[in-house]
């Protein structure tokens, strides 16, 4: 009898814990569901009727506005906490990331088909691979809605466009120019370099002078390849290298890309960068900049912002000027094109009406409200308004000029490469930083990382 | 099974949530990655199956690969020549010398319970240049080495050595933790018959904690080793890889492949490749402490 009901309990108890295993593991996938709900909104509302016009729902919107101290952060709130006064049924439920995470999770939901309602995807040769896979939805219906498309600056959607189709409205339209601190310029004694080689000149001036010449985040390789290209855009005597690369009429051991990973590395070896430069990541590299402990930066225009409001901003120290030429070569009116990141929307979105109409709201609200909190300097819209009267600094106003004198130029070495050639590219021009090396061979290593990742 | 004197459905009925737990969370993602190894896949459009092209790549035709495996492997071999020795001895002292060790092995052990993100912040300054503040930098200047300062973590030569170190001073208190433990439940009266027999202090060590510490120096042993071969947060924490790919390892080229090159069945190839390193490697290890147990018992 004790032999039995032993064996009872036992039983019992197993049963019971497997029992609650189970459960555990049930509501483990509950929370599951809830969590895609959050990323699609499909699951949270399961029971409702799809026809019913007032039915509640949820929007995801990812974005890249994570810091509360960037302007953006309560902008984008604003925007979303207007429309939702305006659509009770509507809930915008932002999932704020900073880029790195946000492109990684992006790749990740987009290789499950769960892309969130709206997300944030890059121009170009970047977005290519998600329009292959079909993934966003045209928006070239929404764009004429309410006179949104003319909002826009002329020519920016061309890098969101495939097929005739606009798949993606960016936030920023962006040229890369060098800022410099005017009280360490005066310093040294050092005038504003109107050559590459000048440039080199007022590189070393500085240095003697105990001066950190320029500051560059190194660790994330793009920086320094985004100053390489331009260099290549003056070497080449215009724009399109890339493109004839892969239309075949060139290759990059034509003389204009060694010419310009010698002149790139004239700048290295002057010392220019900061020591170790290839651990420090774009805001410890920005900073240097921004602290007054480096005289030069070479940037998007997109930094504008974040450096009138530094310590050296506030004092009025900052000026900006253009990418010189180099070895004579090169128009400094042509610059490094940076359109922004840009919104797109999920072709599988469940509420596909309501987020084309969330969009195209914010959209032509971000114009002005970026103008609001002076974040306007390279907005990829027509802003009206009088930017100097709006209390926009002297360095903004400069930027601005630059702005209308554009010749065209070229886009990011990963805007127009795929990602594999690109990251060959990348880390090849991170090398130089720490070693220097024969330019025959580092344009023979592009070719061969361009060519292996020929589609 | 009948000295439990449970039925063979009971002892299902136990094993059963748990075998499958770990055959969904374990096994099927293995299986999935081996088979994606043989996609020619970008992560999010059309895939296209190519066999053993991938592996076929990865073995033959990628020169960045196999010096990953070489630094991988020499993380390893660093964990566990230099590291666990080091371990063993800090254990013993303290098990020796110490009234209340308590709070010296918690205080060994907190580097491990630090997040690695604030650690490689930590060691990033620490490394700098002398003109950025580094410490070590400007302790050699001090001390008027200057022949000695480098730049730790950005010069191809140095670089990989200057992460090893911090990899191995954040998990020493990790060993020293396990390994202490080890000692301390090995019972006293064998000292006490050693120490009649005239075997004291590290003599003692030699013919009595060594031997019977094995079982427990072998968790460590496994611990490290995989944990080397895994070895990525730090990485990307303190050079990305970088400068061109010198302190890349096994897994942080796996995450460039994958996310950054967009090759993700490539990626997958190489995920593939570190599993089975992982599995050789623990019966590797399991096998010598077979025999080395054998020995000594």
């Amino acid at each position: 009898m004790k032999k039995m009901s032993r064996k009872v309990m036992c039983t019992v108890m197993a049963g019971i814990l497997a029992v609650s295993l189970s459960a555990c593991g049930s509501s483990g996938n509950n929370g599951n569901n809830s969590k895609e709900g959050a990323s699609s909104p499909k699951a949270s509302t399961p029971a409702a009727s799809k026809a019913a016009s007032k039915e509640n729902i949820t929007i995801t919107f990812q974005n890249i506005y994570p810091d509360q101290t960037d302007p953006k952060y309560g902008m984008i709130r604003k925007i979303v906490a207007q429309y939702e006064a305006e659509h009770s049924n509507v809930k915008i439920e932002l999932d704020s990331l900073n880029t790195d995470q946000q492109k990684l999770k992006l790749k990740t939901q987009a290789a499950s088909k769960e892309v969130p309602d709206i997300t944030i995807v890059n121009p170009a040769a970047q977005m290519q691979p998600f329009i292959d896979a079909d993934l966003f939805a045209p928006l070239n219906e929404m764009l004429g809605k309410n006179g949104l498309k003319d909002t826009f600056q002329e020519g920016i959607l061309d890098y969101y466009t495939f097929n005739d189709n606009v798949y993606a409205l960016p936030d920023g339209n962006n040229i890369a120019l060098i800022y410099y601190n005017k009280a360490m310029f005066a310093q040294a004694g050092v005038k504003v370099p109107t050559t590459f080689e000048e440039m080199v000149e007022v590189v070393k001036q500085l240095k003697a002078k105990g001066i950190q010449p320029m500051a560059i985040g190194e660790k994330d390789s793009w920086t320094g390849s985004f100053l390489f290209m331009n260099v290549l855009l003056r070497t080449n005597g215009g724009p399109g290298f890339l493109k004839d690369v892969v239309d075949g009429k060139k290759t990059f051991e034509d003389p204009a890309f060694t010419e310009a990973v010698d002149a790139f590395q004239s700048l290295v070896q002057a010392g220019a960068f900061q020591e170790g430069a290839t651990s420090f990541d774009y805001n410890a590299g920005e900073n240097l900049f921004k602290t007054g402990k480096a005289a030069m930066y070479f940037m998007g225009s997109w930094a504008t912002g974040g450096i009138e409001t530094s310590s050296v901003g506030e004092k009025g120290e900052v000026g900006v000027f253009k990418f010189p030429t180099v070895g004579g070569k090169g128009n400094p009116d042509e610059f490094m094109l940076a359109p922004g990141s840009a919104f797109a929307v999920s072709k599988d979105s469940k509420h596909l009406d309501e987020t084309l109409d969330f969009l195209n709201y914010f959209m032509l609200n971000y114009p002005k409200e970026a103008f609001a909190v002076k974040g306007a300097v390279g907005v990829a819209q027509k802003v009206d308004g009088d930017f100097k009267a709006a209390g926009y600094s002297d360095m903004a106003m400069e930027v601005l000029g630059m702005f209308k004198g554009v010749k065209g130029g070229d886009l990011a070495f990963d805007n127009t490469m795929n990602p594999g050639t690109a990251q060959v590219h990348l880390s090849s021009i991170q090398n130089l930083f720490v070693a220097k090396k024969d330019a025959a061979e580092v344009a023979k290593e592009h070719q061969k990382g361009y060519e292996e990742n020929k589609e | 099974m009948n000295i439990l004197k449970v039925s063979r459905w009971t002892i299902a009925a136990f094993v059963l949530p748990c075998l499958l737990l770990y055959v969904c969370l374990v096994f099927v993602p293995i299986t999935v990655s081996i088979y994606s190894g043989m996609l020619d896949w970008n992560g999010i459009g059309v895939s296209k199956f190519i066999g053993f092209a991938n592996y076929n790549k990865m073995f033959t035709n990628d020169a960045i690969f196999w010096p990953t495996v070489g630094r991988t492997l020499l993380l390893a071999g660093f964990s566990m020549l230099v590291q666990l020795p080091i371990a063993l001895f800090v254990a013993i002292l303290i098990s020796r010398y110490v009234r209340r060790p308590s709070f010296l092995v918690s205080s060994y052990f907190l580097p491990v319970i630090l997040s690695v993100v604030v650690i490689g912040q930590l060691w990033k300054t620490i490394y700098n240049p002398a003109s950025m503040g580094g410490m070590i930098n400007q302790l050699l200047i001090k001390l008027g080495l200057d022949s000695w300062t480098h730049s730790w973590l950005t010069e191809p030569k140095v670089a990989i050595y200057s992460i090893i170190i911090v990899a191995l001073w954040q998990y020493l208190g990790y060993h020293i933790l396990i390994q202490f433990t080890g000692i301390q439940n090995i019972p006293a009266d064998i000292y006490e018959a050693a120490k009649i027999d005239g075997a004291e202090g590290f003599q003692a060590d030699r013919y009595i904690t060594l031997p019977m510490i094995v079982p427990i120096f072998k968790i460590s042993v496994v611990l490290s080793f995989i944990g080397s071969l895994q070895s990525f947060d730090l990485i990307m924490v303190m050079t990305g890889g970088g400068p061109a790919h010198t302190t890349d390892v096994i897994s942080s080229h796996m995450y460039n492949m994958s996310f950054l090159s967009m090759k993700y069945g490539y990626g997958s190839a190489i995920a593939s490749f570190l599993v089975v390193v992982c599995l050789a490697a623990t019966m590797l290890v399991n096998l010598l402490f077979n025999r080395l147990d054998k020995r000594f018992s």
